[in-house]
Parts: structure tokens; C-alpha cells; sequence
């Protein structure tokens, strides 16, 4: 199969993405575009070309670029390409390896206080992770992410490494995706828990060809992946952990993570149970505030033993509710498990009694009586969880609002 | 009167999750922590609601405890 890129009911072959990278003259070196298929092939573009690019979301507006210090003359730069006739897929590979040294592409990554970080990487950098060979020469992936984001870029460059098709479900309609991921016998996805618990209530059968299922960018759900096997009954779940500032770092099954032997000595733990990254696994930024020679990942942590632990939660987003600290995701796991509710999120809501309370949004199946199902929820919490836990105010939303990594809106 | 009422409403909202019997009428010398037996958590989601209902934060300076304290906060918006 020499399927590149299938998007939006369009395709795009291998072959064709070659013809339209030789056809393409200029190079924008902000790369602010909709089409994924566009955003993927500048990419590449900007690799055999040797030319720095800057990523940014299709739906920044001009606050947030002004906010990220980008101006929209600045914008509008274009660079004229002087670069060779590629002739096959080997002859793309080689080029881009001709002109890896001094290439970079500056990504922007949500900041735990709002702002934008901004980080540069390297070719080797964003594919510490990639892994090529025989044995990938036939996976089919399924791409989950805003290709604009580090984790949308790493299947990306693992699929194309590979020559793989990637087929582009992150902003389909969720009812057209059991039919897509079939139509192309997907054998990979890779995606955030809240895209796959976007997909379930629309997944009518067992998908058989896939062999791989990855979460990432979210705290891990045990539920979630009880769900998964009975709707990808071949499937092994992997999790992994990665950020914008450092790639691809921990993959595990289930919960606990292993600290392989070449990330002993760069990574540790601080008293506060912290995650804390050296930082020669970064990616280079000025922005990225340093405690030395290490990064606070904003990470808390369990320690199992030397080579072992587990993510509880991020810092920032524990919640205080009158002297007790409330981790969001428990309470959301324990909602997750009535019957009829599809997705749920936590949040604070502050108030001059106890500091905070939890609120919830639940998103539910139709049809399903919301006043019931209210006293059903509380009633399972108040037999699961202390008091405090319990969320105050339930509303019931049809989405579940996401930020533009596809992750939950939290605040 | 419609102030009341809504106030009612919410009350009663509270009442219903501690299992207590709900308020058919609203009587304004009842304390809060007293009659209707609130802790900080019943009353944390009491001022959250009145301030998604009515915009005010009845607690914003300093401690209410009857119903009047409340209508009349809510009345000064």
C-alpha cells in the first residue's frame, strides 16, 4: 500500500505527497494552517530544505499571538526554496538526512499557568522515540492528535518513517470513525483517554485489526482501558508519558512506568514527589524556567521502588476544598463507572466557605432521565468517597469542553 | 417574592441531599447552621448557587447565617 495521508474524505499516496513537495516553491516559516495534510507536508518540506520552521495552531487568535510575542508581518515571511527533484520515497529519507544538522521547529506548548511555553526541537529530539523497522513496515495509524502538538508529530514521524499510512480521525465525526478505522484495517491508534472515551459510545462492534492502542497526555484510566479491550479485543494498551519540552520520555502497561537504565541518571524525584527532568533531555528554550540543571515537570508522583512509580496527578491540578486536597481525576473515576455516563470533568469552583468545591460536568447517553441520574451518581460517591470529594453541583453538558491538545479544559 | 422563592428552591436542593425534609415555606429567622443544620460544605454550595442565581456572593463580607441576612444581601445587588 503506498497510502500516505487520508483526511476529510480525501487521499493523498506517498507517490503524490513526493509530486507536490517537488511542485511546492515557497515555504511559509510560520506554519499556520488548517489542513493537516498542508501542516505534514511543510514539514517535510522545511527537512529536505534545511529550513527552520515555527508551528503554530490553526486557532490562535491575534491576542494569543501577540501574547507569544509573534507579529503578524512576521507571519506572513515566506521562503523561497532552493532544493532538488525528489525522485522516490528512499531518495526523500536521504535528503533529509543530508540536511538534519541545523534544522529545527519551535513548537508552543500550554504553560501550567495559562501562557504559552515555547520550545525548539531538533530532528533527534522529536524521534528519540521512533522506532524503524521490518516489523512496523505494515502498521496502519490512526492519527488522534492536533498535528500541530509534540504527540501529533511523533506518530506522525513514526508512521512516516515507516512508510505507513496514517489515517486523520482527530477532528472526524465521531460517528464516521468505526467505519474509517475498519474501511482501513488500522492497526495502530495512538490518542488522549478523552478522544477514545469521545469514540466508545459510537463503536457499535468489536474492531479486530487493531494491535495497538496508546494513551497519552492524560493521567491514566484503569476503566477506560477495561472498555478499550472489549471493543479492540487484539489490542495491547500502552501508556505513555511525554511532554512538549522533553518527547517521548516512559511507556508502561497499566499503570506503573519504568525508569529504563539509559534515564536513570536523568530523571528523579524531589521531596514534594515532584517528576523532575534533566535537562539534557530538553528540547532548548528560553522560557522553560531551569531548578538547576533540572525541570519541574509539574508531575506528582508515587515512587514504587528505584525503578518504578506511578502518576498521581499534576501539581497544579489538585484541589483544595477547606484544608483537604482533592485529586479531580479519583472523582472522576469513580462518576466514570456509572452506568450510562460517557465522560466527566472535575473542577474547582472557589467560594468564601471552604476555598473550593468540586463541580461536574457530565456528559451522559440520550435518553437517560438527568434528575435521575444525578441521585445516582451522589449516591455512588457517597458510598466511594469521603464527603469532600463529593462534587457539589452535577451539570449535564453535551461535550466535555478540550483544550486544543485535546485534553480537558480544566479551569 | 420571586427572591423567596428561588432562595426556597435552593434550600431545599441542599435540604433534599442531606435527607432532611424540605422547606414548603420559607421562614426568614431561620439560621442556616442551626435550623437547617448546614456545615461548611452545605454552605459552600449554597453561596455557589446564589451567586450563579443572582450574581451576588452573600458571603463576601463577613458571616450570614438567617435567611433575612441572605434575601437582604441578595435584594442590595
Amino acid at each position: 500500500m503506498d497510502l500516505f495521508f487520508y483526511w476529510g474524505k480525501r487521499e493523498k499516496t506517498y507517490h503524490q505527497l513526493i509530486e507536490d513537495i517537488n511542485n511546492q516553491k515557497t515555504l511559509e516559516k510560520y506554519i499556520k494552517k488548517i489542513d493537516a495534510y498542508e501542516i505534514l507536508k511543510d514539514i517535510i518540506v522545511s527537512l529536505i530544505s534545511g529550513e527552520k520552521i515555527i508551528l503554530l495552531d490553526s486557532d490562535f487568535t491575534k491576542e494569543e499571538m501577540n501574547n507569544l510575542g509573534i507579529s503578524l508581518q512576521e507571519i506572513n515571511q515566506e521562503i523561497k526554496l532552493k532544493k532538488d527533484k525528489i525522485n522516490s520515497f528512499e531518495e526523500l529519507l536521504e535528503q533529509i538526512n543530508k540536511k538534519k544538522e541545523g534544522w529545527e521547529i519551535t513548537l508552543y506548548t500550554s504553560g501550567t499557568t495559562g501562557r504559552p511555553k515555547k520550545v525548539r526541537h531538533n530532528l533527534q529530539s522529536l524521534t528519540r522515540g521512533v522506532k524503524v523497522s521490518e516489523k512496523y513496515k505494515n502498521n496502519i495509524w490512526a492519527f488522534a492528535y492536533n498535528p500541530t502538538h509534540f504527540a501529533g508529530l511523533q506518530v506522525f514521524f513514526q508512521a512516516f518513517y515507516n512508510k505507513n499510512p496514517l489515517i486523520y480521525v482527530f477532528d472526524m465525526d465521531r460517528k464516521l470513525i468505526e467505519e474509517t478505522l475498519n474501511r482501513f484495517q488500522v492497526t495502530h491508534i495512538s490518542a488522549t483517554p478523552t478522544f477514545y472515551r469521545s469514540i466508545i459510545p459510537y463503536i457499535k462492534q468489536q474492531i479486530p485489526t487493531v494491535e495497538r492502542l496508546t494513551m497519552g497526555g492524560e493521567k491514566y484510566d484503569e476503566t477506560l482501558e477495561n472498555i478499550l479491550i472489549k471493543f479492540f479485543p487484539n489490542a495491547e494498551i500502552r501508556n505513555v508519558y511525554a511532554s512538549t519540552e522533553a518527547g517521548s520520555l516512559f511507556s508502561s502497561k497499566g499503570e506503573t512506568f519504568k525508569i529504563s537504565e539509559r534515564m536513570k541518571d536523568k530523571i528523579k524525584v524531589n521531596e514534594d514527589n515532584e517528576l523532575l527532568i534533566h535537562k539534557s533531555l530538553l528540547g532548548e528554550s528560553e522560557t522553560l524556567t531551569l531548578d538547576g540543571e533540572w525541570y519541574r515537570t509539574g508531575d506528582l508522583v508515587e515512587k514504587i521502588d528505584d525503578e518504578h512509580f506511578k502518576f498521581v496527578s499534576r501539581k497544579t491540578e489538585m484541589i483544595n476544598v477547606g484544608g483537604y486536597k482533592v485529586n479531580p481525576h479519583e472523582v472522576e473515576n469513580e462518576i466514570k463507572k456509572v452506568e450510562g455516563v460517557i465522560d466527566v470533568l472535575v473542577k474547582a469552583r472557589n467560594n468564601r466557605i471552604t476555598g473550593s468545591i468540586l463541580t461536574a460536568e457530565v456528559e451522559i447517553m440520550e435518553g437517560i432521565n438527568k434528575k435521575e441520574k444525578e441521585k445516582e451518581i451522589i449516591k455512588v460517591l457517597e458510598k466511594n468517597l469521603q464527603n469532600w470529594k463529593i462534587p457539589r453541583i452535577i451539570t449535564f453538558i453535551d461535550n466535555i469542553e478540550l483544550t486544543r491538545t485535546g485534553k480537558k479544559v480544566r479551569k | 417574592m420571586e427572591i423567596e422563592n428561588k432562595l426556597n428552591e435552593i434550600i431545599n436542593i441542599i435540604l433534599e441531599k442531606k435527607e432532611k425534609e424540605k422547606l414548603e415555606k420559607l421562614d426568614q429567622n431561620l439560621s442556616l447552621r442551626n435550623d437547617l443544620e448546614m456545615d461548611s460544605l452545605d454552605l459552600a454550595e449554597l453561596t455557589v448557587r446564589i451567586e450563579d442565581e443572582f450574581g451576588v456572593d452573600v458571603f463576601e463580607e463577613g458571616i450570614v447565617d438567617t435567611v433575612k441576612e441572605i434575601i437582604e444581601k441578595i435584594e442590595k445587588r
